[in-house]
């Protein structure tokens, strides 16, 4: 039943606007520039750690993101880039956490690509997969006993499915019909494992049959698919109707991170899907229905590539953290003040 | 003042900061209409509704993880896990989520959640409903791990938990539930976190202990002054942070001191006391600092006489402190 009345409506007052369609050709193209910039700063060893580049799947996280509001939340694993881009993280934010800086939203704490940002409702995520689904179904309770009109836009990749924490929480976020969309992006690769050794299944949105709410497998680089079905999904959770999970297939066109050299994969693999390059598709829509000429993205990748540029040079004059922060933000109190109250009151009524 | 157990003192903690604070709710197994396994969520259906007080799927990762999620966004959950030695189900959220949720995030994302956790032997439970764990989070940052003893600590401290910050791990000895009674005020009061509590004050050696242990030392102090022995009773209630500065008065005080919990000695609470203690208060010992734990198997073994011999008891106990009195 849940799935009747989830069944995906291609509303069209859901499709994107022209408004819209430039605007994700905005976030689109911002994605991709910066991640691919990222690349380069990691490779000439401008910031310590790894890099996990998202290209090749910014159709999916930018799609999935567009149709939120400020005050839904995001509860984010580690390659959706154009997600947190499209809700509003500051860019150079992105870079700060890149580079550790002490004004980084992590003050330097976590992880170049955990990227979280409260001010914007966005969950900092912690390596362990599946665990930000699991968080994210809390932060949908909360909202509902907030009795708030927002939903939680949680992502997952089709390898973090076969984790128990991804079946605690959907069955739970199933059984209390709460306001969350789970987005799973099957990439076909789990680091080096390969989706047929993750699942006997082969569409992995089959799983949310399981938990009695509607699941839909959609291309993920087609960016407009996206943007509509997620959209349908953030109004149906809106409206009290439960959970969706939505696999969208795509693909990373690198390794896991930078030091992953991804030999695990065939070129034949890579070049099928770089034919089916997210930005490309896109830009060549944009052609086809008129909506933004050559010539306006061309002003547009002006902008954003200075935007980034700009980004580096404010991350790269930011303080790096004193080393002994790395005692701060333990707990809401200082342990070496071990407590300010001395004295204590002998318990009344004696001991047993 | 009333007469409660301890039992009755947590429910009444939670009752009442429920009807102060919207924001307070319940969520674990069999903790709706049943009213919990033990009852400590007795009668909270009843007044607050499933909305507040929530029956969960067997999902202790569900149970915590979600705990941490409504806290990041301004809720105050109580998560019960049923008993302490299935919270290894949910240690992901416990100690990766909750635990780091606010380093992570250098201080952006908070996570002020309070997770009860039903522990503790000598009621015959067996190998997976016995387990005393709290040295699993006393080795975990961010984390405050409560133990109390008493009903008054119990609730005290439960209401400073779940007004506070930051996650905390409530252990709930269950030996204790229904076996200790006190009489409480009728006011609200809280119990500050991170304090011990002197038990019994005396001047022949200091005996640190905490939940069902600091009973059986004071019944062994009891004993002991019979024989001329005055112990001195530390009861920890606050294992992380701990209260160092307590112990270590005591200790410079008598020049003795005895750790006592049910948990295996290796990688326990009483390692790092008696590190502590030797690091700190040296020049003060008159004899090595001592640990009566449960030794190291994994706890507890079910037929009778193997739970008898993995306990420290009141006859162990005071053995223990007369050969180091003697010292």
């Amino acid at each position: 039943m849940a799935e009747a009345k989830a069944k995906r409506q291609t509303d069209p007052g859901m499709s994107a606007s022209k408004e819209d369609q430039k605007a994700l050709y905005y976030h689109l193209i911002r994605a991709r520039r910066f991640d691919e910039r990222c690349r380069r700063l990691f490779k000439q060893g401008r910031f310590p750690g790894t890099y996990f580049s998202a290209v090749g799947q910014e159709a999916a996280a930018v799609g999935a993101a567009f149709g939120l509001g400020p005050d839904d939340v995001i509860a984010p694993s580690h390659r959706e880039l154009g997600a947190y881009i499209t809700k509003g993280m500051p860019l150079a934010a992105l870079m700060r956490q890149l580079f550790a800086r002490a004004d980084s939203p992590d003050k330097g704490k976590s992880h170049p690509c955990h990227f979280g940002y409260p001010e914007i409702n966005l969950l900092t995520p912690a390596s362990t997969m599946t665990a930000q689904v699991v968080v994210g179904t809390g932060m949908a309770l909360a909202l509902r006993m907030q009795k708030k009109p927002n939903v939680v836009l949680a992502f997952i990749g089709e390898g973090g499915t076969s984790r128990g924490a991804f079946h605690e929480a959907l069955n739970f976020a199933g059984i209390h019909d709460l306001p969350i969309i789970y987005v799973c992006l099957n990439n076909l690769w789990a680091e080096s494992v390969p989706a047929y050794r993750q699942s006997r299944i082969t569409k992995f949105s089959d799983r949310a049959k399981a938990y009695g709410f509607a699941g839909f497998t959609i291309d993920g680089n087609d960016l407009l698919t996206v943007y509509q079905t997620v959209r349908e999904a953030i109004e149906r959770a809106r409206a009290g109707s439960g959970p969706t999970l939505i696999e969208c297939l795509t693909y990373r066109w690198y390794g896991h991170s930078e030091i992953d050299p991804a030999n695990y994969r065939s070129a034949d693999e890579l070049e099928s899907w770089k034919k089916r390059d997210p930005v490309a598709l896109y830009e060549r829509h944009l052609d086809e229905t008129g909506i933004m000429s050559q010539a306006e993205r061309e002003k547009i990748i002006t902008q954003v590539d200075a935007e980034i540029e700009e980004a580096i040079t404010l991350a790269e004059a930011s303080p790096h953290p004193e080393a002994k922060e790395a005692l701060d933000d333990v707990y809401s109190f200082s342990p070496a003040a071990n407590f300010p109250a001395r004295a204590q009151p002998t318990p009344p009524g004696g001991l047993t | 003042m009333k007469n409660v157990t301890f039992l009755e003192a947590i429910t009444e903690a939670m009752a009442e900061e429920m009807r102060r604070d919207q924001r307070v709710f319940v969520m674990g197994e069999d903790v709706g209409a049943y009213g919990g396994v033990f009852k400590a969520t007795k009668g909270l259906h009843d007044e607050f509704g499933g909305e507040r007080v929530i029956d969960t799927p067997i999902s202790e990762e569900l149970i915590v993880g979600a705990g941490v999620g409504a806290a990041a966004m301004g809720m105050r959950p109580i998560s019960e896990i049923q008993f302490s030695d299935f919270a290894s189900c949910g240690f992901d959220p416990i100690v990766e989520q909750a635990a780091r949720l606010r380093y992570r995030s250098g201080g952006g994302w908070t996570c002020p959640m309070v997770i009860r956790i039903c522990c503790g032997g000598e009621i015959g439970g067996g190998l997976y409903h016995s387990q005393t764990n709290e040295n699993w989070f006393f080795g975990t940052p961010g984390l405050v791990v409560l133990a109390p003893s008493t009903p008054y600590d119990a609730k005290g401290l439960l209401k400073s938990a779940i007004r506070g910050d930051d996650p905390v791990i409530f252990l709930e000895h269950k030996k204790l539930y229904r076996w200790v009674r006190a009489d409480i005020p009728e006011d609200d009061f809280t119990v500050p976190m991170g304090r011990a509590d002197i038990k019994r004050p005396g001047t022949t050696l200091t005996i640190i202990a905490y939940q069902l242990m600091l009973h059986r030392v004071l019944e062994a102090a009891d004993i002991l002054a019979k024989s001329g022995i005055d112990a001195e009773v530390v009861d920890l209630r606050s294992l992380r942070p701990w209260d160092k500065e307590t112990v270590l008065d005591s200790v410079r005080k008598t020049g003795k001191a005895l750790i006592v919990h049910e948990s295996p000695l290796t990688g326990g609470v009483g390692g790092e006391i008696a590190a502590v203690i030797t690091e700190e208060a040296f020049e003060y010992l008159d004899a090595p600092v001592q640990r009566l734990t449960g030794p190291d198997v994994p706890p507890i073994p079910f037929a009778p006489a193997m739970e008898e011999f993995y306990m420290p008891d009141t006859r162990k106990i005071v053995a223990k402190a007369r050969t180091l009195a003697a010292y």
